[in-house]
Formats: structure tokens, sequence, C-alpha cells
């Protein structure tokens, strides 16, 4: 039988199960959660109004979500202000759920399947009512081959079992797998399924359409190569919520694509831009001194935020002969000073990593991190076997197998890095020789553990992710991100603990655990930190008392700013008439203590 | 031997090259620099060139000395790690006990940052860094020698190396003709569009990167250019009358080759030459400033100039000055001689004709 033929006989059925009734399952059991206790995230005092200017460093290749080329760095924009309205969020600050485009939600015992009762007031921006249908539109739209996008394919197969419209404002997600925060797992946003179909040559028929929206702000114009503006919508149905008081304030937000980030910088002290990242230490350190800021018309601010970090650091390959010693491994750890690279390269600017979980709950704060310490660094060499220098220095064991390894690596700004921690290493008598590799390639290798040492180098979410990195599974097969090939039955057991006890306290103490044994093994050298933000902005922009929210990595992340019109119009008169409005000398803000609890720790343990 | 060796014409040629002036000069100076950086080792170093203690004199410039073997004892109390010539040196003088330190004129070598400084590195030339240092806090006067020994070395053996392959395989094409000359010219053909760049970053991925490996890369595609002009200057020359005179005479294809064609077939040989190391030179500049040449923290070049360019080093002008001139005072001084060799052997001046 052809294909045709089958799909002529599937239609009656398929038309048949649409004619069911939706209201099938029983909802009355159902017991729905809300929160609207906690404080809204921005300022309520904000105003709205004004013209925000800022800088992205490619024009858009499309301004689809999913598809080819849609995940470039304009992506966050439409993600964070058009797109991607999450049913249920993480408040920023208090990590509690609170309602976004659901009002209530009631996750099921089986940790897998939750339902939503969505926002009876939301409206897609041109007028149409948003109901379940257009997440189960999203969910067809992920699984579809004609929207080109293997990854959302994979998603869909791997973390949805069914999304179901149960009535038009009443959605059920029932998820892949267990788990204990499954409204972190199975979230996800709404497309208009009024506006997108999935037939074949979808991603030619988005690329530069302009969608009906969920959020607050439509794509307005586009200069191709030049600027993009978003508009804000003046009656969006969601600015009276409760956490929404205070976001999204500016009526226009107009972003200049400008490629080199040393000129964007021009442009801030131009005065063209609103707002500029400041992203090297160097920078930070050395050119924040201009005329604008002494006259006060600039501010500079480094808002430590809670976020966090990720794994970054050395990860030594279990699998190579070279690192089977655990007495060897230490030694590189005692080796790796730094100190010196923190205060000669980077201005003294981040903090050391310690543990491989660094800025979630589960990061063990008492771990004491390796210090640079030749003498205990010879101990270990010595009780791996190297005791003698060879002719070039370079130690050898008995065997005459020298201390010698190969850092293979894909990013060229770390060489300079790199250089002096090799001279260090070859002091003491171990060789590190350097290879530079074209970063996917690295990236692949490290994948493949075809390396010796690398740089590890991977973003976390609020959970750390132990069972991919370190889950004993991974250990047996390639291409995962076990990428130094450890585990025990042991430390499996306690991933397991991580992953599917309910209770909290055993989680945390798991992993706590864990993290200790992985420091033990010394097989990460976790390297820096950088637990904060550092930007510049004009007068005429005012922030809450604390900046952004405490779960913040990036500016699009939550919009709470605003435009004040008469600090504007004060600015432009001190401007014209050349007259300082006073040096803003502040420039760390802590609100939520995290460097104290930084330095502390640093402090603690240097004392130990 | 050799003098007496070369036909009375050549040695015309080579007496008119010594009349052209800055072409000469420029050899000399080229000349003495490239046999001057051959003992880079003893003019910028860490490590001593004589060391006089107790009574034994040590040579370390090759060779690895610990702390133990001079009394010396680092911060941590090792004995073990390398001597520190300089402090020994200070210690020597204090003491006046006979034995002495010769220090290298520049006491730093290519490798070794300094973060003496208040500042991080990239500090401005002073009087313990003539030239300042780079971004890791290295002594560029002494990158800049070690760069030097290595573009040129590498010029001069890549040259020799794809010359003489580029004249055999030409000579042989324009020679034996034929099926061989058809078929070894499409096999040219094919190769010469091999992406030169995509092959080296390929081959980085599955070999470590190293000198050897570089002149062997850069060799396979350096011979090709060689072979145009070598094979038309055969296909030229082998029809000519003393060719033909000396098949006449039984001579071998091997003496016909080599002693009667090629020394007449040598001027586009001698004129490409000079500009075949330009583009050797630029070639590896060109691939340590992409990241794919010699693997860090080999002095090169091209790794001076990336970060001379870094956007966060736009203030610091003299780590561009120093690359810069040394690239193009080295690039003109070789673009000077191949000029002058040109004009020595070009035929014109002779009103000779052939």
């Amino acid at each position: 039988m052809s294909r045709h033929s089958m799909r002529f006989l599937l239609l009656p059925l398929v038309l048949f199960a649409m004619m069911m009734p939706a209201t099938a399952e029983d909802l009355s059991a159902i017991e729905w959660v809300t929160n609207n206790e906690d404080p809204p995230i921005g300022d309520p005092a904000a105003k709205k109004g004004g013209t925000f200017y800022t800088n992205m460093t490619s024009y858009p290749l499309t301004l689809r979500v999913v598809g080819p080329n849609a995940n470039d760095s304009f992506a966050g924009w439409k993600r964070a202000y058009s797109m991607d309205f999450t049913l249920v969020s993480r408040h920023p600050t208090t990590d509690n759920y609170i309602p976004i485009m659901a009002t209530h939600w009631s996750v099921q015992s089986d940790g897998k399947t939750i339902y939503y009762k969505l926002d009876p007031d939301a409206r897609w921006s041109d007028g149409k009512a948003l109901t379940a249908a257009d997440y189960v539109h999203t969910w067809h739209m992920m699984q579809s081959e004609n929207i080109v996008d293997p990854f959302f394919n994979q998603y869909a197969k791997d973390y949805f079992d069914q999304i179901v419209a149960v009535e038009p404002y009443v959605l059920k997600v029932v998820g892949v797998f267990e788990s204990w925060r499954p409204l972190d797992m199975f979230d996800l946003w709404a497309t208009p399924a009024h506006a997108v179909t999935l037939e074949e040559g979808f991603p030619a028929r988005y690329n530069n359409s302009v969608l009906p929206v969920q959020g607050p702000y439509l794509l307005d114009e586009q200069v191709a190569g030049q600027y993009v503006t978003f508009e804000r919508l003046k009656d969006w149905w969601g600015r009276d919520k409760h956490y929404m008081q205070g976001m999204y304030n500016v009526d226009r937000i107009h972003i200049r694509v400008i490629e080199d980030n040393d000129r964007a910088f021009d442009f801030f002290k131009k005065g063209e831009l609103t707002y500029y990242s400041v992203n090297t230490a160097k920078k930070w350190a050395e050119e924040m001194e201009f005329d604008a800021v002494k006259k006060g018309w600039v501010h500079r601010k480094r808002l430590f935020v809670d976020y966090p970090q990720g794994v970054y650091g050395f990860a030594m390959n279990l699998e190579k002969p070279i690192f089977h010693n655990k007495d060897f491994r230490k030694a590189i750890q005692h080796l790796f000073n730094f100190d010196v690279i923190n205060e000669k390269l980077m201005y003294n600017a981040y903090y050391k990593q310690v543990s491989a979980f660094t800025g979630t709950e589960y990061e063990n704060r008492d771990l004491i991190p390796y210090s640079f310490d030749p003498l205990k660094a010879r101990e270990h060499l010595r009780a791996a076997g190297y005791e003698e220098r060879g002719d070039d220095g370079i130690l050898v064991d008995a065997a005459g197998n020298r201390a010698s390894f190969t850092l293979s690596y894909g990013s060229k700004g770390l060489e300079r890095h790199m250089t002096v921690v090799k001279q260090t290493f070859q002091r003491f008598g171990v060789e590190m020789e350097l290879r530079l590799l074209e970063p996917g390639t690295a990236f692949r290798n490290g994948l493949e553990r075809q390396y010796e040492m690398t740089i590890m180098s991977r973003t976390s979410g609020l959970y750390p992710g132990p069972h991919q990195y370190f889950g004993s599974v991974y250990k047996e097969t390639k291409n995962n991100n076990n990428v130094w090939a450890y585990g025990t039955a042991y430390t499996d057991s306690l991933i397991d603990v991580y992953r599917f006890d309910t209770d909290k306290q055993r989680r945390v103490a798991a992993l706590y655990e864990l993290d200790a044994i992985i420091q033990d093994e010394a097989f990460y050298l976790p390297f820096w930190q950088a637990p904060f933000m550092r930007f510049l902005y004009r007068d005429s922009l005012v922030f809450p008392a604390s900046y952004f929210p405490k779960r913040t990595q990036g500016m699009t992340d939550w919009q709470v700013f605003w435009i004040d019109e008469d600090r504007a119009a004060r600015l432009e008169e001190a401007m014209a008439a050349d007259r300082s409005l006073g040096e803003d000398t502040e420039v760390d803000v802590d609100p939520y203590k995290v460097k104290d609890r930084i330095e502390a720790a640093l402090r603690a343990a240097a004392e130990r | 031997m050799m003098q007496l060796r070369l036909n009375p014409i050549t040695r015309k040629r080579l007496q008119r090259f010594r009349r052209i002036r800055r072409g000469f000069y420029s050899f000399v100076i080229l000349a003495s620099l490239t046999l001057l950086s051959l003992f880079s080792n003893y003019l910028a170093n860490r490590r001593a060139i004589v060391v006089s203690y107790e009574g034994s004199l040590y040579f370390p410039t090759f060779q690895y000395h610990d702390m133990a073997t001079f009394g010396q004892q680092d911060e941590y109390g090792f004995e073990d790690v390398e001597a520190d010539y300089l402090a020994l040196q200070a210690t020597f003088d204090a003491a006046d006990s006979g034995n002495w330190v010769i220090m290298p004129p520049v006491p730093h070598d290519p490798y070794e940052p300094d973060f003496d400084y208040e500042k991080p590195p990239p500090n401005a030339p002073d009087s313990r860094h003539w030239f300042g240092t780079d971004s890791q806090g290295r002594d560029v006067f002494a990158r800049l020698l070690y760069g030097f020994r290595i573009s040129i070395l590498f010029a001069l053996i890549l040259v020799f190396v794809g010359q003489a392959a580029g004249t055999a395989i030409g000579s042989l094409q324009g020679f034996l003709g034929g099926r061989f000359d058809i078929y070894s010219q499409r096999f040219i053909e094919v190769w010469s569009t091999l992406p030169f760049l995509y092959v080296v970053i390929l081959l980085a991925t599955f070999f470590k990167p190293g000198f050897l490996l570089l002149l062997a890369i850069m060799s396979l595609f350096e011979w090709i250019r060689m072979t145009y002009y070598m094979r038309t200057e055969m296909y030229r020359e082998k029809t000519k009358e003393y060719c033909l005179a000396a098949r006449s005479f039984g001579a071998s294809r091997w003496r016909l080759i080599f002693r009667h064609l090629l020394p007449n077939c040598l001027t586009p040989l001698v004129t490409i030459t000079p500009f075949a190391i330009v583009g050797a030179i630029s070639a590896l500049t060109a691939l340590d400033y992409l990241g794919y040449g010699l693997p860090a923290p080999t002095p090169s070049w091209g790794e001076m100039i990336d970060q001379a360019l870094a956007s966060h080093n736009r203030d610091k002008i003299w780590l561009s000055v120093a690359p810069f001139s040394a690239i193009s005072i080295t690039l003109l001084l070789v673009t000077l001689i191949g000029e002058s060799i040109r004009e020595a052997f070009d035929p014109k001046q002779y009103a000779h004709y052939r």
C-alpha cells in the first residue's frame, strides 16, 4: 500500500479523534496552585516611555525562533520581549514559581504530568485570544520535520510525551520522564496557531515575517545590516499583572548593529547608546575614567548577581596513562597559580571557582580550594614516582616516562593565560605542550575524549546536571559531557539521590559529598568565575534599588529599567552647558550579598 | 673550486650584482643578520653564557642546571628548579669570591613572563626591556630575535626544498615532454587547486603542528610555481644547437640536463628565489597570525602581530612597532636583493642576443 492511500485511510480516523469532546477528563479533582505573594520583579514606581538605545554584534539572520539560524544573538531579544513567555517561571529573586501565561498550575504525583490554567486575559498582538491550542501548536511545530531544526525535533522527543488542550484554557502537559521539578523541565511557549502553518517551506516562509506576539514588544523597523527596533504595545494584556509591574517600561528599543565591541564603546561615549556592557577586565580597569563618567553623565556599575557559573576549567582525561595517577593530578592542581594569572593578566577581576557546581544551591561551600603550593605539588609528584629531573629539566619517573602532556584547546583568547601556566608548570618540572585547535574540533575532541588535557566550558542552569558530567553510564560511550571518563557505582548512587529523591536536604547532602569526591579526585581543575555584570549607562536611565534581579545573566533577561524624561532633559542641558552632575562614585553594588559571600568563603578557606 | 666552474657569463652577472650597491649591501646586511640570529641563544637568554663557579666552568646555554649546582635556593626552598643566573651574577658580584657569570646582552628569553611591574603586562619599553613586554609579560626584543631566526630559517629551507623539487620536476617535464609532460601537468593543475589553508587546518587537527610538519605541508605546495618556469625554459633550450651538438657527441641524458641545459635555465630560478623567500616569510607570518602556524609559545612574528592588532592592545604602540618594522625591513632587504639579482641577470645588459 502506498503512503498516499495510507494517509487517505487514516484521515477519517484523525477527523473522528478531533471531533471527540475535549473535556473527556475530569478536572474537578485537580488542586490548583498559584502564587501572588512574592514582590513584583520590577519597581512599580517605574515610568513608561522613552527610547532605549543599545547594540548587538550582528544583524539577525532570521526572525524565526526555530529553524535554521534561529539561535543567533538576536534570539535573546526575540525570546525575552516578544515571543517566548513561559507558562510558569521562577521569580528571579525569590526562586518561587510565579504565574506568567498560566494563572494556576497543578503538578500530579507522577512527577511528569502538569495541568495549567491559562490566563483568559492573554491576547495575541493581533487581538486574537491565546488558548491552549496555541501550545499544542508549538508542540506540533517542534516535532515537524518542516522546520528543519533537529535540535527542536529531538527536544520534543526527549521531553514531551503529550500536550493536550483539555479545555480552551486548560492545558495538560505530560513529560517523558519523572522529575522533582517538572515545572522547569516541561515548560513551553505558545505559537499563534492562526498565523503559523507547518507545511513544507516553513523556514523560508517565516524568515522575515513579524508574527503576532504574546509579549509586550512588537518588532517594528528592520533596516538590514544597520538596526532593528521594537515598539512597546501600549495596551499589552499583561501590563497590569502583579509580577509585570515596573517591567517593560521603555516605549522603543533601538538595537544598532556594531560588529566590534570597542567601536560600540566609542558609540556609547559619544552618547549614542543608552547602555553598554563592559566585557573585558582590562577595559573595566583602564578605560572607565573618561570625561562623561567624571561629570556624572554616565554611571558605571559592577552588579554582583547570583547565577550559576557552569563548568569551566581544565579537564584531565582519565583514560590517558599520564592522568591515571591521582597524585599527579593533585600536583597539577597545586601548580596552578590562579592568583598570579588573576593579578597579572586579569586585573584581579575574577574569583577562583572551587566547586563543580559553583553558584547553585548544591555548591559545597566548605571545600577548601587547592592552593598554589609547590611544596605540596612536589610531595604529590614524588608520590606519583616523579623524583628526578631529566636533562631538559622535566621530571622523569623510574621507567623513564617524562611528566609531560598536551593541552588541546580551542580558545585563542585563553592562549596568553595558558602560556603563563605552562611556564609555571615547567619551572617545577612538568611539561605542558600547547595545541590550539579550531574551536569546533576542540569541542568535538573533548566529547570524544581525544585529548590528554583540555579546557572545558559549559553553561549551567539553576540546577546542576551531575548525571551528564559524572554519570558512569557515559564512561563506556563517547560523545557526551563526561569528558573526563569518571564515574563509580558510589558516585552514581549519589547522583541518583539528586535526580530522584524528593527530599531536598538529602539531595543537597548527596551533591555536597559528590562535590567533595570530585575535588579529591582532582581531574577537574576549575578556573575562575565572574559573578557580576559590568555595565555603563546614561544618567537618563533609572534602575530599581537593587538594579537587576538576583538571577540575571544578561541585560535582556529582565527589563526592569526605565527612562526618566526629566533626567533626560537635565542630562541634555548639562551636556550642552558642559556642566557636571557630580560623579557617581558607587561602582560596586552587591544587593544580594554575593560578593560578601564569595570573599568570606575564600578568606575562610585561606585561614584553614 | 666553485669559482672555477662558474661559466664566464654567470661570473659576469655576479660581478654586476656586486656593483648594484643597494642590492649587495642588502645581501650583506641580511646575511649577517641571519648569521647573527643563529646565535640568538647567546644574545638573548635567561641562561648565562659562561659561569665560573668554585673553579669549574659551566656553559648553561643549552644545558639545564638546577639551583643546587650553584648553591642557590628559591623562595620555597627548592634546589632542583632551574638556576637563576641574573641573581647568581648579583650574588657573585657582591661576594667578590672569584666566581663570575657572563650573561647575554639581553638577559631575557622569549618565554618567561616578567611580572615584576606594578601594572599588568604589556608594559612599555624601559631599560629592562628595550622593546617593552607583550601581553604575557615576555620580552618583545627576545621574541623578535627568535622570531626572525625561525622565519628566515623556515623560509630558506622551504624555498630551497621547493625550488629544488620544482626545478627537478619542471626540467623533467620540459626535457622528456610527451606523455610524461601531459600527465604530470594535469596532476599539477589539480594539485594547485587544493586550498592550502584548509589543508593546513585539517592536518593540524590530526598531527601535532610543529616546525617540520608545517615545513612539510608548505613544501607540498611550494614546488608548483617553479615547474612552470623550468618546463618552458627546458622546452626552449633543448631545441638549441648546443644541445643537439652535445647530443651528437653522445652525451647521456643526465649529462645533457645537468651539464648543458640547467646552467642555461637558471635565470628564472635565481630571480624568483628572493621573491619566494618573501612569500614564505609572509605565509608563515599569516599562518601564525591566524593561529594555525607554530604552536604557542613559539616566538613568531605572526603571533606578535596578532597581539598588536588585538583591540584591547590598540593603545600599546610598541607591540605593533616592533614586528611591523621587523617584517617591513626584512621583506625590503630581500626584495632589494631580488630586484638587483634580476637586474644583474637581465640579458639585455650585454646586448647579447641568443
